[in-house]
């Protein structure tokens, strides 16, 4: 297990995040760790209901406390975290950190003995959050455009998992993802202010390392898995009763490697990240066609998306003009004021990002598994945004193609 | 030099510096060690509520179309047709604005271009630029707008348990108005808003962020003088609002939508209150919302185990110089059991004692979760933006969650009453 600190004074509180890390051999996986993460935040063995749970953290000052499942590409990662007030801000100066560690550990490996029934609770909770996905009509058009450009790949599979295989979930099925999950890769980040905390590492180690049977480093877990066979142009149209209608581009970047990390930053922060940016400025501000026009690039799996809300009827003028954006770039048409405030404007998040420990955590573990790095500082990823040129962002250019193209909300007449 | 007052809170160590400028602006600065993102923002107590209203350069009473406030927002975050968000964008600051109820809100974060900023953002509000042009073609961007929020599930339970609960209220008007409405929008009556509504006694300036206090004064007084001819008359602003009734407008309304999972707002509309106690209201409901409707309540063990509810239940007050309601929200693929068994519970906390030590457990979860969120610079300015709708001291409420009782408790429970209490639904199609 390794563990990371991350010490910034100006905070008030400490955030401790216990992550497992894997590598998804087989996509059903993602329903079996989804319950059996639903069953871990609300129970335990010494703790077995949420009321307890919450109570218990109550008198903890408040701490918060949960289990997040997330994809960091195509890797399935599992986090608890937990954040508490830093002794010295507690009107009594009472010192938590000792009971947060003993929580922590009787959380992740001191689970309840689960029953069927309580596997089958947690089964439709699940089933609910595959079920209501559709209810939030921008976030479920983005998810269906990285679908189709991971399709069969881990990312490609929704976080919460399939319906199908959820509703055949039985009660060892859960013990055996736990038994799996706990052997899995650890990397601990605790980030916040460790003033007076010096030795937050020893305590963690002392309390967890007997814990820990696996020796691999995150650094080794393939995080993209490429089935090119699946690369193809694909459109997809979903009716869905609704006012607006939402269009999600797919874009794959062709021959992508690690050092195109800050080029394309600057690339899709020009494309369609900020205000200033191709998109807003032409989909919205010239053409009035939508409200809502983004673009997000994901570092680790080389694919951008697109994504406005948009009247259906304007659904063939937006494709052009959002076409018309990527070739300006792929000619060069960039200027000077576009580029800069794109750069600029990465340059400030970064810096921002200093002022959240949790966003602090996030950063330590993506260097990790994208650079294989942990020694990343955000004055050298500062740097690296500062030494992207024009060239570079048009060489990007070439590099990306939209591959598909999804429609939600109504039929369209052609 | 302007007198400067400070006001600390020694349970989140942190403070907060005010004072008022020769032109009646009241300027904010909340001093945040440490943090590289300064945050600016100038904003003006005038919101969507406010329709009808004596126009200051005229002194006619005037009623402007719904979703004027709204509308002015965006005409005014804008430059000789360049976006606002584009020209701080530009210099790598990103920025945004807001309408609400009671409120506009221009704001900008940035880590490196503080001065530039305040200039930009004094500049643009000081220099409104309004033509039939680019009138007409806001209209269509916030045409978009009002069509995303048609389709947001979360949005519309909102408004409906409004609608249910006010009957004059503006309120009960979406705060960007509606595609007819905004159609009636022009210059002329968006320079009539601007000139009553931004003169700097309606106005305030909030600060956040690793800052010189005295600098930061300056900067925002100089920025300031350079608009000095096209300052606005200082009359007393006068607003007209409806008569409210007491009773409430309809008990339920339930509307279908293409979703999956239905929602469930139950408000209770309350008697008007002071600024003191909007926010005494506020704290006491999240205590009675954690006390008797959180993950460690019977109640919600109870609901979750029948598989009722899977996420949570969560009760809120919300109060101005117009309204007062507390609404209590979630959601189920069993709206109507739910809301059974909510409205009975409620009768029943109702006539139960309060449980001491459940009490003084929450607040100290409070007092906790207010240190934690002292991490957080949007907690600062959203408790400085409180402070002074309500006219309070900027801290005032961490005063107020040390001095409520559980005797406060039982006495707010018991203003929850059957006639004041409407529903609202949204369910699948």
């Amino acid at each position: 297990m390794r563990i990371y600190k991350i010490n910034d004074k100006k905070f008030k509180s400490i955030y401790i995040s216990y992550n497992f890390t894997l590598e998804v051999n087989d996509n059903k996986i993602f329903s079996s760790y989804a319950v059996l993460g639903s069953l871990m935040a609300k129970s335990s063995n010494k703790y077995p209901t949420q009321k307890d749970i919450e109570k218990y953290l109550n008198s903890l000052y408040g701490a918060n406390f949960d289990v997040n499942i997330e994809k960091l590409g195509d890797l399935y990662n599992l986090e608890f975290r937990i954040e508490f007030v830093n002794r010295e801000f507690i009107p009594s100066k009472e010192e938590l950190l000792d009971k947060i560690l003993d929580f922590l550990e009787e959380m992740i490996y001191n689970p309840l003995d689960w029953t069927q029934d309580s596997i089958n609770r947690e089964k439709d909770f699940i089933l609910q959050r595959i079920n209501e996905r559709k209810d939030e009509k921008l976030k479920y058009g983005i998810q269906r455009a990285e679908e189709l450009l991971c399709k069969g790949e881990p990312f490609g599979t929704y976080l919460y998992g399939e319906a199908d295989v959820v509703k055949k979930l039985e009660l060892k099925d859960i013990k055996q993802a736990y038994n799996e999950l706990i052997n899995q890769c650890i990397t601990v980040i605790v980030s916040g202010n460790l003033d007076g905390y010096d030795n937050i590492d020893n305590k963690i180690s002392k309390v967890f390392n007997e814990h820990d049977k696996n020796t691999s480093v995150i650094e080794d877990l393939k995080y993209n898995v490429k089935l090119q066979e699946n690369y193809k142009y694909e459109e997809v149209k979903e009716v869905q009763d609704t006012t607006q209608s939402v269009l999600a581009l797919g874009l794959r970047i062709n021959n992508c490697t690690p050092q195109d990390f800050y080029a394309l930053n600057v690339y899709n922060a020009i494309l369609g990240t900020t205000p200033s940016s191709k998109l807003f400025q032409n989909v919205r501000e010239k053409e009035s066609l939508a409200y809502t026009v983004r673009s997000r690039y994901y570092r680790f799996k080389d694919i951008i998306v697109i994504y406005a809300g948009i009247n259906k009827e304007n659904y063939k003028k937006a494709l052009e003009v959002i076409r018309k954006q990527l070739d300006d770039m792929r000619r060069g048409n960039i200027t000077d004021i576009e580029f800069k405030s794109a750069r600029d404007s990465l340059l400030a998040d970064l810096l921002e990002w200093r002022d959240s420990k949790v966003a602090m955590a996030k950063m330590k573990l993506s260097n990790l598994i994208a650079f294989k790095d942990e020694s990343i500082t955000i004055e050298q990823m500062r740097d690296g945004i500062r030494n992207v040129t024009m060239q570079d962002v048009v060489n990007m250019a070439n590099k990306v193609e939209i591959e598909k193209v999804f429609l939600l909300g109504g039929e369209v007449n052609e | 030099m302007n007198k400067i007052a400070v006001m600390t809170s020694q349970e989140l160590g942190e403070s907060t510096f005010t004072t008022t400028l020769s032109n009646g602006l009241e300027v904010y600065i909340c001093k945040k060690p440490g943090f590289s993102k300064k945050i600016g923002m100038f904003g003006t107590k005038y919101g969507s509520v406010d329709n009808d209203f004596v126009d200051i350069t005229t002194n006619k009473r005037t009623k402007v179309p719904d979703g004027i406030a709204h509308f002015l927002e965006h005409k005014l975050f804008e430059k000789e047709g360049a976006n606002a968000l584009d020209l701080f964008s530009k210099m790598g600051v990103s920025s945004n604005a807001y309408t609400s109820f009671d409120q506009t809100v221009y704001f900008f974060e940035t880590s490196e271009k503080f001065d530039e900023s305040i200039a930009m953002l004094v500049k643009l509000i000081k220099e409104p630029y309004f033509t039939d042009e680019n009138v007409q073609k806001e209209q269509g961007i916030i045409g978009q707008e009002i069509s995303m929020y048609d389709d947001d599930p979360n949005f519309m339970v909102y408004f409906n348990a409004l609608r249910a609960m006010y009957n004059q209220n503006p309120v009960r008007i979406d705060i960007a108005g509606t595609i007819e409405s905004i159609s009636h929008i022009t210059k002329e009556l968006l320079y009539t808003c601007y000139n009553t509504f931004y003169s700097p006694q309606n106005m305030f300036f909030i600060v956040v962020g690793d800052v010189d206090v005295e600098h930061t004064i300056s900067l925002i007084e100089e920025n300031l003088k350079k608009y000095e001819n096209n300052s606005i008359p200082k009359n007393k602003i006068e607003k007209f609002r409806v008569e409210e009734d007491k009773k409430i407008e309809q008990k339920e309304i339930v509307q279908k939508m293409d979703i999956y999972l239905p929602q469930l707002c139950i408000g209770y509309k309350l008697d008007l209150v002071d600024g003191k106690e909007i926010l005494k209201n506020e704290i006491m409901v999240n205590i009675i919302s954690d006390m008797y409707f959180s993950k460690q309540s019977d109640f919600f063990e109870k609901e979750y185990n029948s598989g009722k509810v899977n996420d949570s239940i969560d009760m809120q007050y919300e109060g101005s110089d117009s309204f007062s309601h507390v609404i209590i929200s979630t959601l189920s693929i069993n709206i109507d059991e739910v809301e059974k068994d909510i409205l009975e519970y409620i009768e029943q906390i109702k006539n139960m004692p309060v449980d001491e030590e459940l009490f003084e457990t929450i607040k100290k979860k409070k007092i906790g979760e207010a240190i934690l969120s002292s991490d957080n610079l949007n907690v600062s300015y959203r408790r400085i933006i409180d402070s002074i709708l309500n006219k309070t001291d900027v801290y005032y409420q961490i005063e107020a969650l040390k001095n409520i009782t559980k005797e406060d408790i039982k006495e707010f429970l018991g203003k929850l009453g059957k006639e004041n209490q409407v529903s609202s639904k949204i369910i699948a199609k």
